[in-house]
C-alpha cells in the first residue's frame, strides 16, 4: 500500500465524519431520549445539554412489570441457545466427519431451515401450540427459535471443526477414547471460539425476536421486545418509555459489537466468509 | 486406522440424528400442516365449523387477486430499493473503513452496532424520527433546503421510509463483507496496475471489483431472502399502509392470517413465497459453492 497523500488523508476523514453521522443518530437518539425529560422530547433545535432524568426508566420498571419480561426474554434466549447448542454442534461434528458426497446436501438442507419467512410458518405454529395447550410459555419460543438457531450453529461449527487437525483425533483415538470421549475431550475445547460464537448469535436472535414473541406469548411469556411494542398506542406514545425500554434491549448486542466484532462477518454471513 | 472405522459412521449418524429429528418436527411438520390447511376453508374465528376441502380454491383466490401481485410487487420494489442502496454505499464505506488512517478500527466497530439492534428497536427509533409534525428528520433536512416530507402517511413516501431504515440497519453488512474480502486480497495486481500508470477509479473496477464479486453476490443474495422476511420495521412504522402501500409478502399473509382470520388464503399466500424463497435459496448455494470454488 502507498503511503496516502494529505488530501487524499481529508477527503477520507471528511467522507468519515458524514457516515458517522448519519450511521450514529438513531443511537444517540435512543440513548438521549431515554434520559430527556418529556416535554423536551421533540424540542427544535434538539437540546444537546439538558439535566438527564431518571423518570422513564423508573416508569418503565414500576408501571408494567418489565423486569418480568426481561427474565423471560433470558429464559427463551437461554434456553434456545443451549438447545441449540448440544443438537447443533453434535450434528456440525457429524457433517464435518462423515465423508460421504450426500453430505453437502444434508448441511445445505439443514441452512434453508434458517432462511424461510416466519410468517409463512406462524398460521400452523399458532394452531399446533394453541392445541398442545403451549401458547404464552416460554416452551414455545424456545422451540420455535431454535429451528432458527440449530441450523446457524451447525453451519458455524462446522467450519471450526474443519480447521481442528484430524492427527489429534487419531492420536486419542489410538489411547483408548471412544467416540464421544474424543469429541468431547479433544475437539470441542479445540473448536470453542466457535462455541462462543454460536452461543452469542443464538442468544442475540432470540433476544431481538418479535414477531413469535407477539402472536405467541400473552401477558404471562410475554418477552420484552413485545413489551416496550405495548407502550405504543394511536392515541398516545410514551416516547419516555418506549426509549428506555429499547435501550435495555439494545445491551447485549452491543456488548456483542464491542467484544467479539472479529467474529461478526463469519456468523452474519453463516460461515460463507471467514 | 483404527479411528475412521464403518462403526464410526454410524456413531457420527447418531450425533446428526437429533438436529434433523427437531428441524422436521418444527420446520417440515408445520410446513406440510400449511400445506393442508391451503387446500381447505378455515375460519379461525369459526373454530367449530369443520374444515371443509376446498381444493385449488384458496390458490386460485391467491392467485388471481389483484392484492397479492400487488404485494408482490411491493416485496420486489423494496427488494431494489434496498439492495441497491446497501450495495453501493456498503462497498463506499468498505473502502472507506479499510483504508489504513488512524481512528478507522473504532469507526468500523461503531458502524457494526446497527446491525444487532432487534429490528422492532429499529422500527421504533425511525418512527421517532418520521413522526409526522414532531419528528427530527424533516427539521434534519430544513437545513438541506428539503421541505417537510410525509414520510409514513403519504403514499408516495412510505415505502421509502421502511427502505431508509432497512438500509440505515444492512448498509454495515455490506461495508463488513467487503472490508473482510478486501483484507484478504493479494497486493501484487495492485502493484501491476500502479506501475502500468492506472487511475484510482480504473484500478477499482478492473482490478478489486471483480476480486470481491463473488463475495458481493454471496451477500446480496442473503441479503435477498431477508427482503422476503422483512416484517418488524413495517409492522411498527406503518402496518402495509396507507392503504396497501406498503404490504409486502408478509405482511398480506399476517393480514390475511389474522386480520380476517382467512387461515387457509393466509397458508396458501405463504406456499406461494415459499416457492420463490426456495428457488433464491438455491441460487445462493449455487453462487456460493462457485465462489468457493474461485477462492
Amino acid at each position: 500500500m502507498i503511503k496516502p497523500s494529505s488530501q487524499k488523508t481529508f477527503f477520507v476523514y471528511l467522507c468519515l465524519v458524514i457516515v458517522l453521522i448519519v450511521f450514529m443518530t438513531p443511537i444517540y437518539i435512543i440513548v438521549s431520549s431515554s434520559i430527556k425529560p418529556s416535554p423536551i422530547m421533540f424540542q427544535k433545535p434538539p437540546a444537546f445539554v439538558f439535566s438527564p432524568t431518571w423518570d422513564h426508566y423508573v416508569a418503565l420498571f414500576s408501571e408494567r412489570p418489565f423486569l418480568k419480561f426481561i427474565t423471560n426474554s433470558l429464559i427463551v434466549a437461554l434456553g434456545s441457545t443451549a438447545f441449540s447448542l448440544t443438537f447443533g454442534s453434535l450434528a456440525a461434528y457429524a457433517l464435518s466427519r462423515i465423508r460421504h458426497k450426500r453430505m453437502n446436501d444434508v448441511a445445505f438442507w439443514i441452512l434453508s431451515m434458517r432462511m424461510f419467512p416466519p410468517i409463512a410458518v406462524v398460521v400452523p405454529y399458532y394452531i399446533i401450540f394453541k392445541a398442545a395447550g403451549l401458547l404464552d410459555t416460554p416452551i414455545a419460543l424456545i422451540i420455535i427459535y431454535s429451528t432458527a438457531n440449530i441450523p446457524l450453529t451447525v453451519w458455524l461449527m462446522k467450519g471450526f471443526f474443519d480447521e481442528v487437525p484430524r492427527s489429534l483425533e487419531e492420536a486419542a483415538a489410538l489411547d483408548g477414547h471412544g467416540l464421544l470421549g474424543i469429541f468431547w475431550r479433544v475437539t470441542l475445547p479445540l473448536a470453542a471460539p466457535g462455541l462462543a460464537v454460536s452461543a452469542v448469535f443464538c442468544f442475540i436472535f432470540s433476544w431481538n425476536e418479535f414477531i413469535f414473541a407477539l402472536m405467541l406469548t400473552g401477558s404471562q411469556a410475554q418477552t420484552a421486545t413485545v413489551a416496550v411494542m405495548s407502550f405504543w398506542s394511536s392515541d398516545a406514545v410514551q416516547w419516555g418509555r418506549i426509549m428506555a425500554g429499547s435501550f435495555v434491549i439494545l445491551i447485549p448486542g452491543v456488548i456483542f459489537v464491542l467484544t467479539c466484532q472479529r467474529w461478526l462477518v463469519r456468523g452474519l454471513t453463516l460461515g460463507a466468509i471467514k | 486406522m483404527a479411528y475412521s472405522k464403518k462403526r464410526n459412521r454410524n456413531i457420527f449418524l447418531i450425533f446428526l440424528l437429533p438436529a434433523i429429528l427437531v428441524l422436521f418436527l418444527t420446520t417440515i411438520y408445520p410446513m406440510l400442516y400449511a400445506g393442508y390447511l391451503s387446500f381447505r376453508s378455515y375460519d379461525l374465528a369459526k373454530p367449530f365449523v369443520p374444515r371443509i376441502f376446498v381444493g385449488w380454491s384458496n390458490y386460485k383466490e391467491v392467485l388471481t387477486s389483484s392484492e397479492f401481485f400487488h404485494t408482490l410487487w411491493i416485496t420486489l420494489k423494496l427488494m431494489v430499493m434496498t439492495l441497491s442502496v446497501q450495495l453501493v454505499l456498503g462497498v463506499g464505506m468498505g473502502l472507506l473503513v479499510t483504508q489504513r488512517l488512524p481512528g478507522m478500527g473504532i469507526a468500523r466497530t461503531a458502524l457494526l452496532i446497527p446491525m444487532m439492534i432487534s429490528p422492532v428497536i429499529v422500527g421504533l427509533v425511525w418512527l421517532f424520527l418520521y413522526f409526522p409534525e414532531l419528528g427530527y428528520l424533516n427539521y434534519f433536512l430544513s437545513f438541506l433546503g428539503i421541505n417537510p416530507i410525509a414520510w409514513i402517511t403519504s403514499t408516495e413516501w412510505a415505502l421509502w421510509a421502511i427502505a431508509i431504515a432497512d438500509i440505515w440497519q444492512w448498509t454495515p453488512f455490506i461495508m463488513m463483507g467487503t472490508a473482510a474480502a478486501l483484507t484478504n486480497l493479494s497486493p501484487e495486481p495492485y502493484e501491476a496496475a500502479q506501475i502500468d500508470g492506472n487511475s484510482t477509479w480504473d484500478i477499482f473496477t478492473r482490478v478489486t471489483l471483480p476480486q470481491i464479486k463473488p463475495v458481493l453476490i454471496s451477500l446480496m443474495f442473503l441479503r435477498a431472502i431477508d427482503a422476503f422476511r422483512i416484517y418488524d420495521i413495517i409492522f411498527v412504522l406503518t402496518k402495509g399502509g396507507p392503504g396497501d402501500a406498503t404490504e409486502v409478502l408478509s405482511m398480506f399473509i399476517y393480514r390475511q392470517s389474522f386480520t380476517f382470520w382467512r387461515m387457509g388464503t393466509g397458508a396458501a399466500a405463504s406456499f406461494v413465497s415459499l416457492v420463490v424463497i426456495i428457488l433464491l435459496i438455491m441460487l445462493f448455494f449455487k453462487s456460493l459453492n462457485h465462489s468457493r470454488r474461485i477462492s
